[in-house]
């Protein structure tokens, strides 16, 4: 079943009607029963990872809490007769058993996602293929099945966010920072809760938990409020996203004749395309959430207004941003080996680097992570690493930056000064998602070095022909994104849906009826066209 | 007892700064993220305590007594 469809509207709606008829204590069973059928309506065979994930990791916390408890009632009963020091040693004792049914699990569920992610040979980026799709529809080549060899395979859906999920739980219930749930068909709710379970965002337990078993009353405000948030996501998607991936891969496959403006134009529209797709499918996994009253952590705050590449990760897939600088960042930066080379370079007399490279050193391992998260091939990690160097450039040359704004009379703060910053960001971005639309590390280079040649040639002509952007199309795309700027612009003084419901009733039914009249009728439909292919969808 | 330790971390990355008043270590920027990870590292290592991300907010970070009753707090649980 696809997330964006008549039969997923009818899925969410039966799984409504359900939800609220039933007493409240068992609301959540029904929520893990549809993100089961859910589950198993994509994909059966692919139900067995899944479960595996969840009674590992469920099994992992239960002993590490068994461990941890055992440990604190041993030390409660003898507190009179233990020393200081024998109570550090049995905690020590008791972490190092901890810390190994840790480790177990974290290798196990990552070695999953690695060998699914990582040995399989035909998928290399799940953006290659939604484009391929896109393509094949374009060029209407989807009736010839011999075309399309990888037909067969279908990755585990949302294996890394699930999987991500979990362990971050595990790791949440090492450090004792909650305890962990004893019923394991409550933490399989935790696992699968069907909205999230295609691309994020990735939820913490302490939050999310409290929000799946509390079983909300019925309340007519979170089906409307959800419902234009699900419109509004699908808008981006429909409207805006899934109309530039034709251009974007067209472009980037003959961009040895189409240089200059036309690369420029497809760098522009990716950014459009993955913001429409990605933040699009979070509305539309949040709006359904709601209409559960079930809220979910948001991923997106308007990370095109950002002005450092820094704030722009902090914006971006913030769920997974947090995730990594939680788990894997600052447990690498405080280790015992960061801070003995710490030591060792201030003993020596070099505090310059004393201070950084402790934090630069993780910080190149996240990006080369994030890297091969986005992807399995050498190009992503070259993106990681870009993406960190550019990071550590900007970190560096801040004070020198901030000299210069000072030396020109301008403020940091000033209109000017805020816009110079997001611009360059913008760009920045724009030019460093080149290693996502091209086949490998040499094209996306040899594409930046074309990017600045032959601006002359550019013909709108070819744009709307041979580069599969009819005139039409290209009017709705910039319409539709100046729309969606504007509302951005208006979201910075609070929730527009706040606004809207403010207005009298005719007003706010105008309103959703324009949006879904958009969505239907500019929406990108077509015979084959599969819209639920979201960038993010397989990662 | 804690107070005076983490002093002399503190020390070891801000040599200059008066820690039995200074109360805005973090809202003053007299330390920036990278100076807070190196304490936290010291913190960790001379305590054998455990200090997680959540920790990392500026109201723990302000001062020398803050940080120290942190400490306390962790050397207990």
């Amino acid at each position: 079943m696809s997330f964006i469809s008549i039969e997923f509207a009818a899925f969410v709606t039966a799984t409504l009607a359900i939800y609220y008829i039933v007493p409240s204590k068992i609301r959540w069973i029904v929520l893990l029963a549809a993100s089961y059928s859910f589950y198993a309506l994509y994909d059966l065979q692919n139900l067995f990872y899944i479960i595996i994930t969840t009674i590992t990791v469920y099994l992992g916390a239960y002993l590490i809490e068994k461990i941890a408890k055992r440990q604190n009632d041993y030390i409660a009963a003898n507190k009179d007769s233990l020393t200081k020091e024998d109570k550090k040693n049995i905690k020590a004792s008791s972490k190092s058993k901890q810390r190994f049914i840790l480790w177990i699990c974290v290798l196990f569920n990552f070695g999953i996602l690695l060998a699914v992610k990582y040995f399989n040979p035909y998928i290399t980026s799940v953006h290659n293929l939604s484009v391929a799709y896109i393509n094949m529809f374009r060029l209407n080549l989807l009736h010839n099945d011999d075309f399309f060899p990888f037909k067969n395979f279908i990755m585990p859906l949302g294996i890394s966010f699930y999987t991500f999920q979990s362990i971050g739980y595990l790791i949440d219930i090492f450090y004792g920072k909650y305890e962990g749930e004893k019923n394991l068909f409550r933490f399989a709710l935790y696992v699968s809760f069907f909205p999230q379970i295609i691309q994020g965002p990735i939820s913490r337990f302490g939050e999310l938990s409290k929000e799946l078993y509390k079983g909300a009353p019925f309340d007519f405000i979170n089906i409307k409020s959800g419902f234009y948030r699900v419109m509004w996501g699908l808008f981006k998607k429909l409207i805006v996203a899934d109309r530039l991936g034709g251009y974007i891969s067209a472009t980037m496959s003959m961009k040895e004749n189409y240089k200059g403006i036309y690369i420029l134009l497809a760098l522009l529209f990716y950014s459009l395309e993955l913001y429409g797709d990605f933040s699009g499918g979070i509305d539309v996994a949040i709006g359904v959430a709601e209409m559960f009253g079930i809220k979910l952590t948001e991923n997106f705050q308007r990370p095109f207004f950002s002005k450092s590449i820094s704030e722009y990760w902090q914006r971006w897939h913030i769920t997974l941003g947090t995730w990594f600088k939680d788990y894997i960042f600052f447990p690498l930066s405080v280790n015992k080996y960061m801070v003995k080379l710490g030591k060792m370079l201030r003993e020596r007399g070099m505090t310059y680097c004393a201070k950084k490279l402790p934090i630069y050193i993780p910080m190149l391992a996240v990006w080369l992570v994030t890297g091969m998260w986005h992807g399995s091939t050498g190009r992503f990690v070259a993106w990681g690493l870009c993406n960190f160097v550019f990071i550590v450039l900007g970190t560096e040359f801040e004070p020198i930056s901030h000299k210069i704004v000072t030396a020109a009379g301008l403020e940091e703060n000033s209109f000017i000064v805020r816009s110079y910053r997001v611009c360059k960001t913008f760009i920045l971005m724009s030019f460093l998602r080149i290693f996502d639309i091209s086949h490998d590390t040499k094209a996306a280079f040899d594409g930046v070095r074309y990017a600045f040649e032959d601006w002359g040639l550019f013909s709108w002509d070819n744009v709307y022909t041979d580069l599969l952007l009819p005139k039409e199309d290209l009017i709705v795309v910039i319409v539709a994104a100046v729309i969606m700027l504007v509302f951005s612009l208006i979201q910075r003084k609070g929730s527009i849906r706040d606004r809207v419901f403010a207005l009298p009733a005719t007003a706010q039914w105008l309103i959703l009826s324009l949006l879904i009249v958009a969505v239907s009728v500019f929406g990108y439909y077509g015979m084959g066209y599969d819209a639920a292919s979201f960038i993010y969808g397989n990662i | 007892m804690y107070k005076d330790k983490v002093i002399e971390i503190l020390r070891e990355v801000h040599p200059e700064v008066d820690y039995e008043n200074e109360k805005g270590l973090i809202d003053k920027r007299i330390f920036d993220s990278f100076d807070v990870v190196t304490v936290v590292g010291e913190l960790i290592e001379e305590f054998d305590i455990e200090i997680t991300a959540e920790h990392m907010i500026p109201e723990i970070f302000n001062s020398a007594d803050t940080i120290a009753a942190l400490v306390e707090q962790l050397e207990e649980e």
